[in-house]
């Protein structure tokens, strides 16, 4: 009896799992299904996953009819420069609150917390009219300068956590070897902390690489779009544009579905990294 | 400057084609003598910098390209400054803090006096032109503040209005947020088989780019095309009782946006919520459990004396940062609703206050607007924290 009574729970939390991942899965599968269609019926009440005379011609009208590839051009190298910029600040900065004591540390971890409380849609406005103000608008630069700090307490605090369990006496001797702190950081923190660094890169690169508020504001012409902005677009003009943006959706999605799968079990413990050392 | 700029980029330039030069004979070496030295590691770093510069100059045009370089030589100098000049310890925290702490001054803090700056003033599209000229903007005292409350920041919602919209929304978000979380996690902490299979199914919503998942789940809430409707009218068709109960397909956009983007960002923000439970959940010793057990404990006293409790540590942060999260969610809003002669009935203060600044052009305003925005968030993380803080002191 008792045997039983486990085996029906079990098959109850399996079909409401299943009916939870469908429900999750289901608008991706739908995205593809919309992508394959063919041109004459992109729009319909159609429920099957494969269409009938399933094709990809709605991948090839979006690369040839719009600039997606410029996009994902332009948001690739927005994305690289600012997550280049953030990590490369935060990885000195955090070495610096992790190894020594001085001055106005305590404040300064104070006020980086502090910035969080600053929420980034609120600052929209300003850092708009300075880029503005500087000619930058429609340009690489200003859409990286926009990005470049908004990870970085995030980063630091990520970064400080990971050096604070990498043993003192390491560095203590390669400084005994004849190196100083600089070294020491350059030669054996860096290389140790690759798992941070990248996890800090990772998270400055997917937040970068789906903004989309500040993009809508500093970017106009089309051809400076970033992917999301393009999206957004497509999806715009449902009625004649929705397989294009189907096909471009899972152009973008799969790559991000592929490294996110990956990277996840790093990400999740990364957040709580950070927050333990708090 | 640009001048500066431009000659800098050219010595730059040499020197980064001199380092790909040396780099190249370097791996030419290796590559067919298997000969290397203990710098190879450097020329190597050297040729990927090249490249990487390369790719910065190529695509994002000289004035991108100098002003990564001369970060980056700004950087160097810093190290080497460190390194050479002062041997003191005592500079060198301060000298590795500074780009950081640089950066955030003139791209957080700056910004955000520059608001307060701006909510005094009185800037507008007809105005935004001398401005930009001349830098100077007339002043306008408390006008702005006094508009925040008395002129609706959009075409009709009025900011109280607003203010009980967005509680109400960040309410219903979170609870839902935290429920499906919940039930999820204990569900897939129970089954014994496939749970890696579920869990990485359940994330999926979290992992998609966000513009690409609300965007093709604005798709499905279409009034003809979309899945839902077409499933309220297959229900129809093999249920005719249904009607009478008042089941229709209904216009989700134009009729309910604030109901469609509810469900919406409920369906995003659950699978979050399911990670950091089900990593509460995993590090309880089952020897509660156990001793529970063999004191007779049902399920139900288990959940709410053993689990709750101590899953409270990773959910109390995961809550707070939903709040606020779900508090500033501009994108799920303006996504559904921000296309030209979208509907303002679903607008929360955040949405509203983009819509005020970039939709309406009213600088100034949207200015004071933000910062009433701030401390009235400001007041309720204040308000969180005490309450958190309190509970722990009664407890210990």
């Amino acid at each position: 009896m008792k045997v039983n009574r486990k085996l029906i729970k079990q098959i109850l939390l399996h079909s409401g799992l299943i009916i939870a991942a469908i429900i999750c899965v289901y608008p991706l599968s739908r995205i593809f299904t919309v992508s394959i269609r063919p041109g004459d019926r992109i729009v319909s009440t159609d429920l099957a996953l494969i269409p009938d005379g399933a094709t990809f011609i709605s991948y090839l009208k979006l690369l040839k009819e719009t600039y997606f590839l410029r996009w994902l051009f332009n948001s690739l190298v927005i994305t690289v420069s600012t997550s280049f910029i953030g990590v490369s600040l935060a990885s000195t900065a955090a070495y610096a609150f992790s190894r020594f004591e001085f001055f106005g540390k305590r404040s300064a971890m104070i006020m980086l917390l502090a910035t969080q409380m600053i929420p980034a849609g609120m600052l929209i406005l300003p850092l708009f009219l300075m880029i503005m103000k500087l000619n930058l608008m429609n340009t690489y630069l200003g859409m990286i300068i926009a990005y470049s700090v908004s990870s970085l307490p995030f980063s630091i605090w990520i970064l400080k956590g990971y050096y604070d369990t990498i043993p003192k006496s390491l560095e203590e001797a390669a400084m005994v070897d004849g190196t100083g702190h600089i070294g020491a950081f350059w030669r054996v923190i860096l290389p140790l902390s690759t798992p941070a660094l990248s996890i800090a890169f990772l998270f400055n690169f997917t937040a970068a690489w789906n903004e989309y508020l500040v993009a809508r504001v500093v970017l106009f012409s089309s051809k400076q779009y970033t992917w999301t902005l393009g999206l957004f677009e497509l999806q715009g003009q449902f009625i004649t544009q929705w397989g294009m943006f189907a096909a471009g959706s899972m152009l973008v999605t799969i790559p991000v579905l592929a490294v996110f799968l990956y990277s996840s079990k790093w990400l999740v413990s990364g957040l709580t990294l950070g927050s333990v050392k708090g | 400057m640009s001048e500066i700029l431009l000659s800098l980029g050219q010595v730059l330039s040499f020197m980064l084609l001199i380092a790909a030069a040396i780099a190249s004979v370097e791996l030419y070496l290796w590559a067919h003598f298997k000969y290397h030295d203990k710098n190879s590691i450097f020329y190597a770093c050297a040729l990927l910098f090249t490249m990487f510069a390369a790719f910065i100059l190529k695509a994002a045009g000289f004035l991108t390209a100098n002003a990564f370089l001369l970060f980056l030589l700004f950087e160097i100098f810093l190290i080497f400054a460190s390194k050479k000049l002062l041997k003191g310890k005592k500079y060198l925290p301060y000298l590795l803090s500074a780009p950081a702490f640089l950066g955030l001054a003139a791209l957080l803090m700056y910004p955000f006096i520059f608001q307060i700056y701006l909510s005094f003033h009185d800037l507008k599209l007809t105005t935004i032109m001398q401005w930009k000229e001349t830098g100077s903007i007339p002043f306008a005292g408390f006008k702005q503040y006094l508009a925040v409350f008395t002129v609706p920041p959009l075409a009709e919602a009025g900011f109280f209005k607003l203010l009980w919209r967005t509680l109400g929304w960040t309410f219903i978000n979170v609870f839902f947020h935290v429920l499906g979380g919940l039930t999820l996690a204990l569900m897939l902490s129970e089954i014994t088989r496939l749970k890696g299979v579920y869990r990485t199914l359940l994330v999926i919503p979290w992992a998609m780019p966000q513009v690409v998942a609300v965007l093709a789940m604005r798709g499905e809430f279409h009034s003809q095309y979309g899945f839902v409707n077409v499933m309220i009218k297959k229900a129809l068709d093999i249920f005719p009782w249904l009607a009478s109960l008042g089941v229709a397909p209904v216009n989700w956009l134009s009729d309910y946006p604030l109901l469609t983007c509810i469900i919406i960002n409920i369906w995003l923000g659950i699978p979050f919520m399911t990670v950091i439970i089900l990593g509460g959940l995993q590090s309880i010793s089952k020897s509660y459990y156990d001793a529970a057990e063999i004191d007779g404990a049902g399920y139900f006293q288990k959940l709410f004396y053993i689990t709750m409790p101590l899953i409270k540590p990773v959910l109390m942060p995961a809550v707070t940062l939903g709040t606020v999260w779900t508090f500033n969610n501009i994108n799920v809003i303006y996504l559904v609703t921000g296309q030209a002669g979208g509907t303002e009935q679903a607008d929360i203060l955040v949405s509203a206050l983009y819509k005020a600044a970039f939709t309406y052009n009213r600088y100034s305003y949207s200015a004071a607007f933000a910062m009433v925005i701030f401390l009235i968030l400001f007041a309720i993380s204040i308000s969180y924290s005490k309450i958190f803080s309190e509970r722990k002191e009664g407890k210990i």
